[in-house]
C-alpha cells in the first residue's frame, strides 16, 4: 500500500531521480568539518520558533491588560504550554550563540571570499533580522524586564540629530513605550519579520547550494582552487581531484546535519530541565509597570555589550555613529578584506585584530552584566 | 583592484586606532554613567514619582538638624517609602512649594502627640485603629496615657513589614512583665509560622516564574485579617479564630503542593526529553560511521 504511494508520486514527479541527481550526487569535499552544520542547526532553530510561536500566538493577547497574564495562562494552565514558551525562549538564546558560532567559524576559514561575498552579506541580515526578532519579541510578555529594556532601546535613537526623534517616535507610535508600541512591536514579531526572514534566508541558502560548500584553508584537503558550481558537483565521475576525494551530501553530510541537531535539542532541553530561569529573571515575571524604574535594568546578554560601549562613551551621537559605521564594516566585509590568502594563521593582523574584537567583545559583555 | 585593496588596509588602521582610543579614554570620563542615565533613562511619564518632594529636599539639606537631618534617610529604608506613602501622606502640607509646604492652610499637621498618634496612623489603618482602641493597650492610653502607642511597637520613619518578631522582651517589659507578651505571642506563633512558610514557598515559586496570583491575594487578606486581630492584645479571641484561620490556610499549602508537584514533573519530562534526544544523537553518529566517506 505504503508502497503503491510512493510509486504513483515517483511516476509523477520522480522522486528516485531527485533523490539521485539532487541529493546522493551532490558532493561535498572532504575538507569540510562539523563547523559546516551551524548553518542548518541555526535553520532548525529559526523552524522549532516558528512552530513554537504558532502555538504562544494563538494563547497571547497583544493588550497592555492582557499580554502579561495571558503568558501566564500559558505557562500555568494551557497543557504543555509551559514547554512551548520555555522552547521558544531556551531555544531563541541558544539560536543567537549557534548563529554566532557559524558567524566566527566563517570568518576564521575565510569562507566569505570571493564568490561568496553575498552570501556573507546575506547572513549579514539575517543576524540584524535576528536581532529585531528579539528586541521585538522582547516586548511581548509585557514585564518589568520587557517594558524598560525595550524603553532604553527605543530611546536611543533620539541620539540622532534632527531626525532621531522621529525615528523614536515611528518605533514606538509615540513619546514613550505604550500599547501603540506592544501592538506595533506584535505586528512586527509575527508579521513584517518572518517573511523578510523567509526571503533573505531563501537566498541565503539558495547560494550556498549553487555556489557548494567551501573547504576549509585548513589540513590536508585544504584550499579551493575555485569555486565549485552546483552542476559541476553533480559530475561525480569526473576527473577532478576534488570530486575523487568527495562524499555524498545525502545521507552522509544529512546524518551530520541531524546529529548536530540533536545536539542542539539535548542541551535546550537539559536547560528547560535544570536551569529554567536562567533567561527569565525576577523583574520577567513581574507586570510592566512604567511608574516604577527598576534598580537595574540590563538588556539581554548578547545586546550588553553594545549596550555598554554607549555607555562608556560620553557622546550618544559619537557613540551610535561608530556602532553603525561597525554594522557596515561587517556587512561589507568581504569587500573591504580582498586578500587571497583564506589561512587566517598566515594573516597575523586579520588573527591578532578578530582576537581583540572577541576580546573586546567579551570584556564588554561581562562589564555590562555586573555594572 | 588595487585601489580598493588598499583602501581595506587603510580602513582596518583606522578601525584599530579608534579603538585603541576609544580603549583608552573612556575609563578616565567617570561620570558617563550619569550622562548616560539621563540621557536613556529619561521618560516624562515618570517624573511624578521621581520628583523629590519640597519636604524631602529641605529635610535632608545641611540646615537641618542632624537627629531631624536622619529623617528622609530612615523613611526611604522604609515599607511606605516602598509603598509610595511619603511624608506629606502622614504630616500634610504642600511639597510641591518649598515655601509654604509647612502652612497649616495647605493641610499640615505637624509633628503628632504621643495620643494622636493611633488617630494619626489609623486615617489609614482604619481596621487596626478600630481593634487598638477597643484593647487593654488603647483604653489605657485614652484614659491613663500609659498605654503603647502605634509608634512605640513599629517606629515612625522606619517601619518595616510587620511580623511576630515585634514582640520582643525589651519591648514588651517596659510597662509590665513579659509573662503577658508571651502568651499572646505563643497564640500567634502557629498561625504566624504557617503564614511565613506560605509566603516563602510562594515567593520560591514567583522566582521559578509561576505566579499563583489568587493565592497570593488570599493569603495577604488573611495576614491582615490576622494582624489586625493581634492589636486587641486579647489571647482569647486570638485562640478562638485561630482555626478559622487554619482552614483557610490548609487549602493554601495543599494548592502549593500541587504547584511543586507540577513544577517536578515538568522538570522530569523536559530530562526526559533530552535524555531522548542524546540517545537519537548517538544513534545518529553511529548510523553516519556505517557510511564511509
Ligand atoms: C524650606 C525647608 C522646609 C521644607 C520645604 C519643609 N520643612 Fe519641615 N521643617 C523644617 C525645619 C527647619 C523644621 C524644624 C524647625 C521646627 O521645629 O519648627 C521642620 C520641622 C518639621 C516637622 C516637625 C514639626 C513639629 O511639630 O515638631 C515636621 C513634621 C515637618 N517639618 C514636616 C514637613 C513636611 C511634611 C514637609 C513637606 C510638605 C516639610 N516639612 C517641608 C524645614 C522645612
Ligand atoms: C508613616 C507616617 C509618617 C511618614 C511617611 C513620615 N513621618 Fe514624620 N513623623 C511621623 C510620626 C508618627 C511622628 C511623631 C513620632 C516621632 O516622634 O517619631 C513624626 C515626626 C516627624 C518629625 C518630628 C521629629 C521630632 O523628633 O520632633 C519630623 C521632622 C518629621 N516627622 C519629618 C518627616 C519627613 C521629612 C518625612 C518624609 C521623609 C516624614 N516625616 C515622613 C510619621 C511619619
Ligand atoms: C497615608 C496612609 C498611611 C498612613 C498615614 C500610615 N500608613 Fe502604614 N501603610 C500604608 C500603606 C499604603 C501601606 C502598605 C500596604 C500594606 O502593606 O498594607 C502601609 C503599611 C504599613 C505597615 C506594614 C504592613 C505589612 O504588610 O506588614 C505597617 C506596620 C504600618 N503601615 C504602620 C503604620 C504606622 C505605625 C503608621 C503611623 C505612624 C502608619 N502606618 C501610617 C499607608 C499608611
Ligand atoms: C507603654 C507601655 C506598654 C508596652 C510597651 C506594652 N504594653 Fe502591653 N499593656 C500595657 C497596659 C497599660 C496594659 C493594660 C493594663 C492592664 O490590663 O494591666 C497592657 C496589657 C497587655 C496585655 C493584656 C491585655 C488584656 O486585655 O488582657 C497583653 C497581652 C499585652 N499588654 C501585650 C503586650 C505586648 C506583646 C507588648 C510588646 C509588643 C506590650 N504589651 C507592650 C502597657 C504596655
Ligand atoms: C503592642 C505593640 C503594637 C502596637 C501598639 C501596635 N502594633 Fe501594629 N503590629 C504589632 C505586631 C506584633 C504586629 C504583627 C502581628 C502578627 O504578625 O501577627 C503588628 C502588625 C501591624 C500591621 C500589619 C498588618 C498587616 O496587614 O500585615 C499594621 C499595618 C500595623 N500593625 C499598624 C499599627 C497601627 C496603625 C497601630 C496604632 C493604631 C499599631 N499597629 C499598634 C504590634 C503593635
Ligand atoms: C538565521 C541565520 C542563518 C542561517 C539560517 C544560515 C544558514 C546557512 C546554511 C544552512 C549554510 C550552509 C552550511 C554551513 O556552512 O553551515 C550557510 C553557509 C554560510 N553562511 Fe549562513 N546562515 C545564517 C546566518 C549567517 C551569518 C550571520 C553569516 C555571516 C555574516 C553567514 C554567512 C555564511 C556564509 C559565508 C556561508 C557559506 C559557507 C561556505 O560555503 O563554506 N550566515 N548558512
Amino acid at each position: 500500500m505504503c508502497k503503491k504511494i510512493i510509486n504513483g508520486i515517483n511516476a509523477r514527479i520522480g522522486l528516485d531521480d531527485l533523490i539521485e541527481n539532487r541529493l546522493k550526487r551532490y558532493r561535498i569535499t572532504k575538507g569540510t568539518n562539523i563547523f559546516y552544520t551551524l548553518g542548518i542547526v541555526a535553520f532548525f532553530a529559526y523552524m522549532l520558533q516558528a512552530v513554537s510561536g504558532y502555538f504562544l500566538v494563538m494563547y497571547y493577547v497583544p493588550h497592555t491588560e492582557y499580554a502579561f497574564s495571558s503568558t501566564q495562562v500559558i505557562i500555568n494552565t494551557v497543557p504543555f504550554g509551559w514547554l512551548v514558551r520555555m522552547v521558544h525562549i531556551v531555544a531563541s538564546n541558544l539560536m543567537l550563540i549557534v548563529l554566532f558560532m557559524h558567524l566566527v567559524s566563517i570568518f576564521i576559514m575565510g569562507s566569505y571570499k570571493k564568490p561568496r561575498e553575498i552570501t556573507w552579506i546575506a547572513g549579514g541580515l539575517l543576524i540584524l533580522v535576528t536581532l529585531a526578532f528579539c528586541l521585538s519579541g522582547y516586548l511581548l510578555p509585557w514585564s518589568q524586564r520587557s517594558y524598560w529594556a525595550t524603553t532604553i532601546a527605543t530611546n536611543i535613537p533620539t541620539a540622532f540629530p534632527v531626525v532621531g526623534d522621529l525615528i523614536a517616535n515611528i518605533l514606538r507610535g509615540g513619546d514613550n513605550v505604550t500599547a501603540i508600541t506592544l501592538n506595533r512591536f506584535f505586528a512586527l514579531h509575527v508579521a513584517f519579520l518572518p517573511p523578510l526572514f523567509l526571503f533573505i534566508v531563501g537566498l541565503h541558502m539558495f547560494m550556498v547550494w549553487r555556489i557548494g560548500l567551501s573547504t576549509t584553508p585548513f589540513g590536508e584537503h585544504a584550499g579551493e582552487k575555485e569555486a565549485w558550481p552546483e552542476s559541476k558537483r553533480a559530475d561525480y565521475k569526473s576527473s577532478d581531484p576534488f570530486i575523487k576525494s568527495s562524499y555524498p551530501f545525502f545521507p552522509n553530510f544529512v546524518l551530520k546535519e541531524a546529529f548536530m541537531i540533536s545536539v542542539f535539542l539535548a542541551i535546550t532541553f537539559f536547560i528547560i530541565s535544570f536551569f529554567p530561569t536562567i533567561f527569565l529573571p525576577e523583574a520577567a515575571n513581574t507586570p510592566a509597570d512604567p511608574l516604577r524604574t527598576p534598580a537595574h535594568i540590563k538588556p539581554e546578554w548578547y545586546f550588553l555589550a553594545p549596550y555598554q560601549m554607549l555607555k562608556l562613551i560620553p557622546n550618544k551621537f559619537f557613540g551610535i555613529s561608530i556602532q553603525i559605521i561597525l554594522v557596515g564594516i561587517f556587512l561589507f566585509w568581504p569587500f573591504i578584506d580582498l586578500k587571497k590568502e583564506r589561512n587566517i594563521l598566515k594573516r597575523p593582523v586579520l588573527l591578532s585584530f578578530i582576537i581583540l574584537l572577541l576580546v573586546v567583545w567579551a570584556v564588554l559583555t561581562i562589564w555590562g552584566g555586573y555594572s | 583592484m588595487g585601489s580598493i585593496n588598499n583602501l581595506g588596509g587603510v580602513l582596518l588602521r583606522y578601525l584599530f586606532s579608534a579603538l585603541i582610543i576609544v580603549a583608552l579614554v573612556l575609563p578616565a570620563s567617570a561620570d558617563y554613567k550619569e550622562i548616560f542615565e539621563k540621557e536613556f533613562l529619561n521618560q516624562p511619564w515618570g517624573g511624578e514619582m521621581l520628583a523629590e518632594s519640597a519636604c524631602i529636599e529641605c529635610h535632608s539639606s545641611e540646615t537641618m538638624d542632624a537627629d531631624l537631618q536622619k529623617i528622609p534617610q530612615e523613611w526611604k529604608t522604609s515599607w511606605h517609602f516602598q509603598n509610595n506613602v511619603s511624608c506629606h501622606d502622614c504630616h500634610g502640607g504642600d511639597p510641591s512649594d518649598a515655601g509654604m509646604s509647612m502652612s497649616h492652610q495647605r493641610g499640615f499637621t505637624g509633628s503628632p502627640k504621643y495620643a494622636e498618634v493611633p488617630d494619626f496612623c489609623g486615617k489609614c489603618h482604619i481596621g487596626i485603629l478600630s481593634n487598638y482602641l477597643q484593647s487593654g493597650h488603647g483604653k489605657a492610653l485614652l484614659f491613663s496615657g500609659t498605654g503603647p502607642n502605634c509608634v512605640t511597637c513599629h517606629g515612625s520613619h522606619n517601619i518595616q513589614k510587620a511580623n511576630i518578631d515585634i514582640i520582643y522582651g525589651r519591648r514588651c517589659t517596659q510597662c509590665h512583665s513579659y509573662e503577658r507578651a508571651k502568651v499572646i505571642k505563643q497564640a500567634l506563633f502557629l498561625t504566624e509560622t504557617k503564614m511565613q512558610a506560605i509566603e516563602d514557598n510562594l515567593r520560591k515559586l514567583k522566582a521559578d516564574g509561576v505566579i499563583l496570583s489568587e493565592e497570593e491575594k488570599t493569603l495577604f487578606r488573611t495576614q491582615a485579617e490576622f494582624r489586625t486581630l493581634f492589636h486587641t492584645v486579647d489571647v482569647s479571641l486570638v485562640n478562638e479564630s485561630t482555626d478559622k484561620f487554619a482552614k483557610i490556610l490548609t487549602q493554601l499549602e495543599e494548592e502549593i503542593k500541587a504547584t511543586f508537584d507540577e513544577l517536578r514533573f515538568r522538570r522530569n519530562f523536559s530530562a526526559f526529553l533530552s535524555l531522548l534526544f542524546i540517545v537519537i544523537g548517538v544513534v545518529l553518529s553511529i548510523l553516519s560511521k556505517t557510511y564511509k566517506d
